[in-house]
This record gives structure tokens, sequence and C-alpha cells, in this order.
């Protein structure tokens, strides 16, 4: 087709919008930038790396862009989209380049690696003087914040929870989670769930990727164990952890609650599992929960804090996707004004709620869409026991657990390593890589 | 008047000889293509020699610094890189030899006359132009044990009573990788040695056949011996790409489960990217390019090169 036919999805809705076909009431709230005036001549650019999982994203960020843009008249965002399993990747070879984006949206354990490379700056004075700086929870900033000094802002925040299926719980008299269950009743209810002959498990364990080895510590902490001691050193093979871990690994070893997929299941594997029906339970962050509600509806599933271990203790890891900007950016101050922009309260609402992920404003995060959706309710009660991954510690600790721990995780899983060979090896990486 | 006597001058003497100005017209010819590959190919192997000499861990730059054959001592005692080696001998010689077998049948029957050849030649391709990624999206899915194609048939079949999950379990993960990257390349095979099949004589068929050749006979020194040249350069060609090809194995196993699948290229780039070490990761690549050195040359001389037989 001749370029000169096409019209663009801008020059559509501004013919609409001419026509007196459309009103900006009808529009999706992404959509209305683009029937409104252009940003002036002039405008400093701004590069924005943003990393993309879905169509959904792109709309919504490319209309923060348009509205930022049509703000003021100093600066224009331009958005470089990039697919999310090359985002660090990209981001690496930037830095390395001199040519990093000004901006990026990065998750908070990618932060500790890019001031490692002396690529990012220390933004605690400019933070301070923001006026939002005291709205945002105190938790979140300590996700972006390495030796004492915020590198990033924390734009949304999330805990990990256990997604479950209400109308399968009923179905098949299976005891429904309450918020302070415990691992007995996390196996029992992973047990009556599990149905072979219906091609259904209990639980949907990740076996790929960081977080496999995150939630697992997760539950290591829960009987008490802890990454690193009182004195600093590792102390993941404590006899806790080994404890802990053994009886989570048997969920699939022994009880096999879980679908024979486990050592290859990322959180591609999880969501889709869950989503499909074959599994009826799995931990992730709410960052799945909007996508649940199209898959399983929003009246058969809900959320409900991980379960108190035999040490009475539980814990959730909390994390952030922050926006972080780069030293070696060409538009620094226009950088800081977008991301103090987006940290507004309507772009800050509009980006959380869209994603399912939870706002890191207090007045924001208190609004009944998020505080009084069933599908969140699981993390917002696992607020009060959230901690920072303790996995942040140490920069060299990030790329070290994608590299060497989930290999080991996964020879725990299929039985080549037991759960304190695991855990001695994996402590033995951890200490090697404290920096 | 005296008349002028015209003199001959001599010609001025060419600073070059006529045969050093057709030597020097040659080289000149050759100029752009010596820049393009030492631009492209020199210039990055020998920076990856520098990179492997160098302590060169991106989030440590305070540590950057000349270690010489440090990250050499390091691969010898590096236990993952002994198996991913292992692993890429497997995957390269499972699959090539596979890919190989498959394309030669392919190959003989597609130079046969049936109707719709034309049409079945053109659907033998369609693996090959798939994209890598695609394909390994595809036969993950395929794999799935919970709601793959694959056990879902067998299970019909009544082949199967328990789930296979067949990219997940550390035995079945490089077999299962290996089938698919068979799928995708017996093509190339197909196409290269139906491309071959095509340029021997059908006068040397009929000789053989007047001299009472049988159909065995008639393949082993007829076929094979003109086939040669293309099998040699095509499974050479074909082993060293497998050496250096991740995207199948990348997505759809990651090297797991447990390094089951991890090859000597996705280690690299797990070194080069997750671990941000540039400098161990240009190590494993200069150990790829001497073996794969190595092999070309023993290969080259097992077979003789290319020339045909005398």
């Amino acid at each position: 087709m001749d370029e000169r036919w096409r019209l663009s999805r801008r020059q559509i809705l501004k013919g609409m919008a001419a026509a007196g076909a459309l009103t900006t009431a009808e529009l999706a709230w992404w959509d209305e930038p683009l029937i409104a005036p252009r940003r002036a001549w002039g405008a400093q650019p701004v590069r924005f790396q943003f990393s993309v999982p879905e169509p959904k994203r792109t709309a919504l960020v490319e209309s923060l862009a348009q509205r930022f843009n049509q703000s003021q008249k100093d600066f224009e965002v331009k958005v470089e989209f990039v697919p999310q399993a090359q985002a660090r990747q990209k981001l690496i070879t930037s830095i390395a380049a001199g040519t990093p984006p000004d901006v990026a949206q990065v998750w908070d354990n990618w932060v500790g690696e890019f001031d490692g490379m002396n690529a990012v700056e220390d933004l605690t004075p400019k933070v301070r003087d923001w006026s939002g700086y005291k709205d945002v929870l105190p938790l979140a900033w300590e996700t972006v914040t390495v030796k004492k000094r915020i590198l990033s802002f924390p734009w949304v925040v999330t805990n990990d929870g256990v997604y479950w299926r209400t109308d399968r719980a009923k179905e098949y008299g299976a005891k429904p989670p309450k918020d302070d269950w415990s691992f007995d009743d996390f196996l029992a209810y992973a047990k009556t769930m599990t149905k072979p002959d219906k091609n259904q498990y209990g639980f949907g364990m990740r076996g790929q990727g960081t977080w496999a080895v995150l939630y697992a510590t997760e539950f290591m902490y829960a009987n008490g164990a802890q990454v690193l001691g009182r004195d600093g050193k590792v102390a993941i093979n404590s006899k806790e952890a080994a404890e802990a871990l053994d009886w989570y690994l048997d969920l699939f070893r022994k009880h096999k609650v879980c679908p024979p997929s486990v050592p290859t299941d990322g959180w591609r594997g999880i969501v889709e599992g869950f989503g499909r029906g074959v599994t009826n339970s799995y931990i992730h962050n709410s960052g799945s929960s909007e996508e649940q509600k199209d898959f399983v509806k929003p009246e058969n599933f809900a959320t409900v804090p991980l379960p108190f271990g035999p040490a009475k203790k539980r814990s959730s890891f909390y994390f952030s996707e922050t926006l972080t900007p780069f030293k070696a950016g060409k538009a620094r101050e226009g950088g800081f004004k977008f991301m103090a922009w987006a940290m507004e309260p309507e772009p800050h609402f509009m980006y959380s709620k869209t994603l399912g992920l939870l706002p890191a404003r207090k007045t924001v995060a208190e609004r009944p869409e998020f505080t009084r959706d069933p599908a969140l309710a699981g993390f917002i009660k696992s607020f009060p026991f959230s901690i920072v991954s303790p996995y942040l510690a140490h920069a060299g600790w990030g790329g070290k657990l994608d590299s060497e721990g989930v290999p080991l995780f996964q020879q725990a899983l299929v039985g080549r390593l037991t759960a304190r060979e695991f855990l001695d090896k994996f402590a033995e990486v951890l200490s090697k890589n404290m920096s | 008047m005296a008349r002028e006597a015209t003199l001959a001058r001599p010609l001025a003497r060419p600073l070059l000889t006529r045969r050093a100005r057709e030597v020097l017209t040659g080289y000149l010819y050759l100029l752009p293509v010596v820049i393009a590959l030492g631009a492209t190919v020199v210039v990055p192997i020998v920076r990856a020699i520098q990179m492997s000499l160098y302590r060169n861990v991106l989030i440590k730059p305070q540590e950057y610094g000349f270690i010489g054959l440090g990250n050499y001592a390091r691969l010898l005692d590096d236990d993952v890189f002994w198996l991913s080696l292992w692993n890429s001998f497997y995957w390269v010689f499972g699959s090539v030899s596979l890919q190989f077998l498959g394309g030669f049948v392919a190959a003989l029957l597609l130079h046969q006359s049936f109707q719709g050849r034309a049409a079945v030649r053109t659907l033998t391709l369609l693996p090959w132009i798939i994209p890598g990624v695609v394909v390994a999206l595809i036969w993950e899915y395929l794999y799935q044990p919970n709601y793959g194609a694959l056990n879902d048939l067998l299970a019909r079949a009544g082949l199967m009573t328990d789930k296979v999950a067949w990219l997940s379990n550390p035995s079945l993960a490089m077999p299962a990788v290996i089938a698919t990257n068979v799928w995708r390349g017996v093509p190339f095979f197909a196409i290269m040695l139906l491309a071959g099949l095509q340029a021997i004589a059908d006068e040397l068929y009929e000789a053989a056949r007047v001299d009472g050749a049988g159909v065995l006979e008639r393949f082993w020194h007829i076929t094979l011996p003109m086939l040669r040249p293309i099998i040699v350069v095509a499974t050479a060609t074909r082993i060293i790409w497998t050496f250096n090809y991740a995207d199948l194995i990348f997505v759809m196993t990651s090297g797991g489960p447990a390094n089951a699948t991890q090859i000597t290229s996705t280690y690299t780039l797990l070194q080069a990217y997750s671990n941000l070490d540039f400098g161990y990761a240009a190590t494993l690549s200069v150990v790829l390019l001497l073996i794969m050195l190595a092999f070309t040359l023993l290969y080259l001389r097992v077979t003789r090169g290319v020339e045909p037989v005398a």
C-alpha cells in the first residue's frame, strides 16, 4: 500500500475528533493525548528505554510520554521500546559503549550492578527536594538505595503472594487458604487440589529464572533462615534453611503436587499454567493479577499472603520497578523532570492500576482501586512483613543468581543434589561474589 | 635548407613493469574485500583475544587489568565449561548427523519425478525459512508436558500413560532440542544435496546400468563420490553453524534444566550478560574459535578437501 495513503492512529483519532464523531470522554486514557497538539519545536530530546512485555504497556507508555511532552515545552521524551528479555543486555552494552539512554525502566536488582559499572548518579539531594519525596513508602526508597545513596525513583512496587482458585477449592472441598495459614495448610491445599486425571496440579512451582531461587528463599525465611548472618557472612546454608528447602522441594519431588514442567517453568510458565487451569495456585507478585482477571475471571481466584513456617515466621520479598537515569545521558535535567512527572498522582495511578502493580506513593496506594481489589488483597496484607530482597545486598549476586544459583536449584529439583548440598554450593557462590 | 630530422624520443620508462602493474591492479580489486573482512572478522577476533587476557567484569571496573592467561587457567577448573563442551559435541554431532541423513533421504526422494514435485520441494524448505526463535517457540509449545500437542497425541495413540516432561527432564532435554534442530536443518541438506544430484549426468548411471551395476552399487560408486564436494562443504559449514547456534537452546531451555542443555555458546552468553564477565566470555569465545579451527582443518584433511576424487 502506498505510504501516503496510510493513516496513523493519531491521524485517525484527529480526523474523528474533527468530524465530531468522537468525544474525549469516549477515548481510552492512553489515547487522549494523541488528539492534542504536539510539543513546540526546539525541545531537547530525552531518550527513555522501556521494555515491553505486552501491547497494553506500549500504548500506556507512549501515552505517558505524549502527556509529558504536552505538559511543558523544553523536553521531548522519545520512548525506545525493547523486548523485556533483552532490556538488561541492551542497557549493559549501551553503558559499555558510552551511549546509554537518559532514563530507563529498570528492575531494582539491576540498579546495584549499574552502580558497580559507575553508570548511575547519586540522586539523593535532588530527590529529597522533590515535592513527593515524603509520600513515597520508605521501603520503596530502600529498594533503590545503594550504599546510602538513592539512585532511582521506585516507580511501582510489589511483593510476593499466593494466587489460588476460589471456585475449584469449593468444588474439591479444599480448606480455603487463610491469611495466617501454615506450611501444613499449604501442603493440604496443594494435595486436595491435585487431580492428575484432570491434568490439574495443586501448586505451580517456579524452576527457571532468578525468582525460582527467591521464592524458595521466602520459604526458608519462614523457618527462621537468613541469607546473611549478623556478622555479615553468608548464612543461607543453615539447618533451618535446609529443612525448609527440603520441604519446599518435596512438593515437586515427593508429593507430586506440581506439574512435571517445573524445572523449566519461568514466570510465563507459572502464570500461563494457572491461567490455563493446569495449576490451582502459584506464587508471584501482583503483576499477573490483571492477566488472571482475563484468563480465570476475577470471581474465580484470590490472593493470600505466603504461609507461616514452623518458626512462626514468614516473609515476602519486596521489590520495585524503577525509573533510573544514567550519568552519561545527554538530557539529565529533562530525564529528572520526566521521572518526577511520572511519579505525580495521575500518571502514577494510571500506570500502576493498568499493570496490576502497587503504587510507591502512599496517597495513591490508599485509593479503593487498590485496597478493595480482592486480587490485590494478598499483597497488601503482606506489606507488614515484607522485606527488600536479601539478594540486593551485593551487586555481584544479581547475575550469579541466574547463572549459577538457578542451575544448582534445578539440580536439587531433579534430585541430583540434596537441599543441603545445594545450599552449601550456593553459599559458596554467594561468598565468592560479595562486593 | 637543412632538413630537420625527426628523431624518435624514447618513451619515459614506467615506474612499474607491466607485470607489477597487473599484480598491483589485481590486489587493488581485492582491497575492498580485505578491508571489509578485516573490519568485520579479523579485528573482532583480535579484539576478543586481547579481551580474553584482561580481567573485565563490567560491574567491577576498579578490578580491570591485564591478567595474562588467568582466564584460561580459570577455565581449566570450571566444571560447567567442561560439561558445556561435552554438551556442545553431543548437540553438534547429534544434530548434524541426523540432519545429514534426513536431508539425504529427502534429496533422493525429491530427485524422483512425481506429480506436484515443485510444490513438495517448496514445502520442504519451510522449516529452514522460519526464524530460529519462532521454531523454538513452536516446539516449546509442542513439548509442553501439561498442554502440549506431543503428549496429547501420544496419549491418544495409547503410547503413553504418564506425562513426559520433554524439556524439564535432564535426560530428555538434549535429545528433545536436537530433534527440533534436526527438523529445522534437514531442508538445508536436502536442497544442497538435491542440487548436487541434479548436476550428475544421467549418462553415468546409464553406463553403469549397462555394465550391470545395481542400485546400491550405482549409489556407492557414482552418487556418493560425485556428491562428495557438496557433502564436505555442507557438513563443515553446518557443524560450524551448529556449534555457534544458541537461539534454539536459549529460548527452549536457557541451558537447563541443571545445565543439561548448556552448550559452550549459551554458556558464553551467560557469562557475558548475566555475570557481565566479558573477559571470561571472550576467553570462551577464543577457545570455541580454536576448537572450530582445529576441527575444520582435521575435517578437511580426513575428507581430503573438496576436490573430486581422480
